[in-house]
């Protein structure tokens, strides 16, 4: 589901001890998995809808367990062309990890039977983690996904059925 | 006794539903207030931010649902609670192929049920029909057939 630039976005503004240093970098951790754009420091963003907001709300709840101070906010963004440019961000971060995939799955079809059957199931597992944070349908996606499809359906080394 | 929730419930707000309702309050009458702030008085909140039940050093709702309704000795809830946590945050924590399968569900009911009332029957079969699997699971070590 592709989303237009000019859709609210939800925003966590967050500030977090220095020390110790475990929960900042477990937040962090996590933020990165969401696929956020880093507006400033201690600035997030992502896209609004229900599921993004409550992921955000969960963290800032974590941010505040830990004794920092978490706010959420929901804004639209005024300046198109600097919104346009963090789309284009995290657009690009998405594409690099479809195109690891994809080459990965390229390299795979020179394996043995076992090997590419056990790269199938793990690359699907990590399209279906990148597809998390793809949030606006970023073109590299189905490039992937046939690379995997290939590669599920190698039979012999390097040619197909 | 009253419980109150976010409206638009998803997996780990219709988990512990089914658990308040099948192990701790079998009258349980649940709300559904945009905001800790508005909930009624006298009302449990559960998987809302600020809540004791709601996500905690790393758990979700019905995760600590369990921990606070002393409900960890059941192996089949500690299951269901890999798999709730699995559906809700997908950190891959937990081994739970279920989880997927559970989210899209739940997910695709939303869209189509007529409110948070309505979602929460049919969650709370749902629910019911899992803990019976995974506890024959468990007792069998085999998926019941």
């Amino acid at each position: 589901m592709g989303m237009s630039q000019a859709d609210d976005w939800v925003l966590l503004a967050y500030r977090l001890p220095r020390v110790p240093s475990t929960p900042r970098s477990a937040v962090w951790r996590k933020l990165k998995r969401l696929g956020v754009a880093q507006l400033g420091d201690g600035l997030v963003a992502l896209p609004a809808d229900p599921r993004t907001r409550e992921q955000l709300e969960w963290i800032a709840e974590e941010v505040t367990d830990h004794g920092g101070e978490a706010t959420l906010w929901l804004g639209r963004p005024l300046d198109t062309n600097a919104i346009a440019a963090v789309v284009s961000r995290m657009t690009a971060a998405v594409a690099a990890e479809y195109d690891a995939v994809a080459a990965e799955a390229a390299v795979m079809r020179a394996a043995d039977a076992v090997a590419r059957r056990r790269a199938v199931a793990r690359l699907r597992r990590e399209l279906h983690r990148i597809q998390g944070r793809d949030f606006f349908t970023c073109p590299q996606r189905e490039a992937a996904r046939r690379a995997v499809e290939t590669l599920a359906t190698t039979d012999t080394a390097g040619a197909r059925t | 006794m009253k419980w109150a929730t976010r409206p638009g419930v998803h997996v780990d707000r219709a988990a512990c539903a089914w658990l308040i309702r099948r192990f701790i309050d079998p009258g349980a009458e649940f709300v559904f207030p945009a905001d800790l702030a508005t909930i009624p008085a006298g009302a449990t909140p559960f998987d809302m931010r600020g809540a004791a039940l709601g996500h905690h050093q790393g758990r979700c709702s019905f995760e600590t649902a369990l921990e606070v309704f002393g409900l960890t000795t059941d192996p089949a809830l500690e299951e269901i609670g890999h798999i709730v946590h699995e559906a809700d945050l997908a950190d891959e924590r937990y081994d739970a192929p279920a989880a997927a399968g559970l989210d899209v569900l739940i997910r695709g009911l939303t869209l189509t049920s007529e409110s948070d009332h309505d979602t929460l029957a049919i969650t709370g079969r749902l629910f019911d029909g899992l803990y019976e699997h995974t506890r024959r699971q468990l007792m069998t070590g085999r998926p019941p057939a």
